[in-house]
C-alpha cells in the first residue's frame, strides 16, 4: 500500500477541487475583463486571485507544499515580488 | 489503512537539475512581466487600446485547457505513484492532447494577429505581447515533447512506484510552463 493513502477519504479528490477553483477563478478573471473594467481595486483583486492560483498550483499540482520550506520560499518569493512588482507599476499608470 | 498523519517534508519532486532550469526560467518569465508592466506605465492609452484588440475568450480557453492539461498531469504521477502505468499513459496522452489543443487555439490567435498587419514593430503593446506569447509557446512545445518522452518510456514499463522521478521531473516543468500562463493571461489579455 502507498505510504501517502489520505486521499482515499475524500469523496473529491484535493486535485479535482483545486482544478475547480483554477476554473473559477479563470473564469472570474475573465468576467473581470470583458466588462474591461480598471481602477486599483479591480487591479489588486485580480492580482491576488493571479497569486491565489499560482499559489495552489505551486503547493498542489507542483506538490510544494510536502516541500522543504526552503524550496518553497523560492517559489512564494517569486510570486510574490512578481505580482507586486506589476501591482505597483499599474499603480503608476493610475496616476 | 488510512495514514492521517502529515508526510514528512522533503526534498524538490523530481530530478534537482530540472528545479535550477524551472527557477532559471521563472527568473526570465517574470523580468519580461515587470518589463512589461513598467513599459505600460508610460503609455497607458496606447496599451489598453491594443490589449482591446486581442480576442480575450483565446485566452481564457487556453487558460482552461493548461489548467486542466496539468490536472491530467497530476493524476499522472499519481497513477504511477500507484504502479498503474497503463494509466499513468492515458493521463499523459490527455495531457499532450490538451497542450495541442492550447498550440492550435495560439497558432489561430497568431495567424489572426499576422493576418491584420502586426508584427513586433507594430508598437511597445505588440512587441510584448507577440515575445512574450511565442517565448511561452515554445515552452509549451518543450514540455509536450518532455512529456511524449515520458509516455513512450512509461508504456514500455520504464517506471514503477518506487522509480517514478523521471515522471515526476517531467510533470514539474509541465507545471511550470502553466504556472507562466496564468500570470501572462492576467497581465496581457485582462489587467488594464
Amino acid at each position: 500500500m502507498s505510504e501517502y493513502t489520505e486521499y482515499t477519504e475524500y469523496i473529491v479528490r484535493p486535485c479535482t477541487l483545486v482544478w475547480l477553483i483554477l476554473i473559477l477563478l479563470t473564469v472570474f478573471a475573465f468576467v473581470v475583463g470583458e466588462l474591461e473594467l480598471g481602477g486599483i481595486t479591480i487591479i489588486a483583486t485580480i492580482l491576488l486571485s493571479t497569486l491565489i492560483k499560482g499559489q495552489m498550483v505551486a503547493d498542489y499540482f507542483m506538490g510544494l507544499h510536502r516541500v522543504r520550506w526552503r524550496w518553497r520560499i523560492i517559489m512564494y518569493s517569486w510570486l510574490l515580488l512578481v505580482t507586486g512588482l506589476i501591482g505597483f507599476a499599474y499603480s503608476l499608470g493610475l496616476k | 489503512m488510512v495514514n492521517s498523519i502529515s508526510p514528512p517534508q522533503r526534498d524538490l519532486p523530481g530530478d534537482f537539475a530540472i528545479w535550477i532550469f524551472i527557477f532559471a526560467e521563472l527568473l526570465v518569465f517574470g523580468i519580461f512581466f515587470v518589463a512589461y508592466a513598467f513599459a505600460r506605465s508610460y503609455n497607458v492609452e496606447l496599451f489598453n487600446a491594443s490589449q482591446s484588440t486581442l480576442t480575450r475568450e483565446f485566452g481564457a480557453i487556453n487558460t482552461v485547457v493548461l489548467i486542466t492539461s496539468r490536472f491530467f498531469v497530476v493524476r499522472a504521477v499519481a497513477a504511477i505513484k500507484n504502479n498503474s502505468s497503463q494509466i499513468c499513459v492515458n493521463w499523459l496522452g490527455a495531457a499532450i492532447f490538451m497542450g495541442a489543443i492550447f498550440l492550435f487555439i495560439k497558432i489561430i490567435e497568431f495567424h489572426e494577429k499576422f493576418s491584420e498587419g502586426i508584427t513586433l514593430s507594430t508598437n511597445t503593446f505588440y512587441m510584448f505581447y507577440l515575445s512574450l506569447t511565442f517565448f511561452h509557446f515554445m515552452h509549451v512545445i518543450l514540455g509536450m515533447v518532455i512529456l511524449a518522452a515520458i509516455l513512450f518510456k512509461a508504456r514500455q514499463g520504464g517506471y514503477s512506484a518506487k522509480d517514478h522521478t523521471g515522471v515526476e521531473t517531467g510533470a514539474s516543468y509541465w507545471h511550470m510552463v502553466d504556472l507562466v500562463w496564468i500570470i501572462l493571461f492576467s497581465l496581457i489579455y485582462i489587467i488594464r
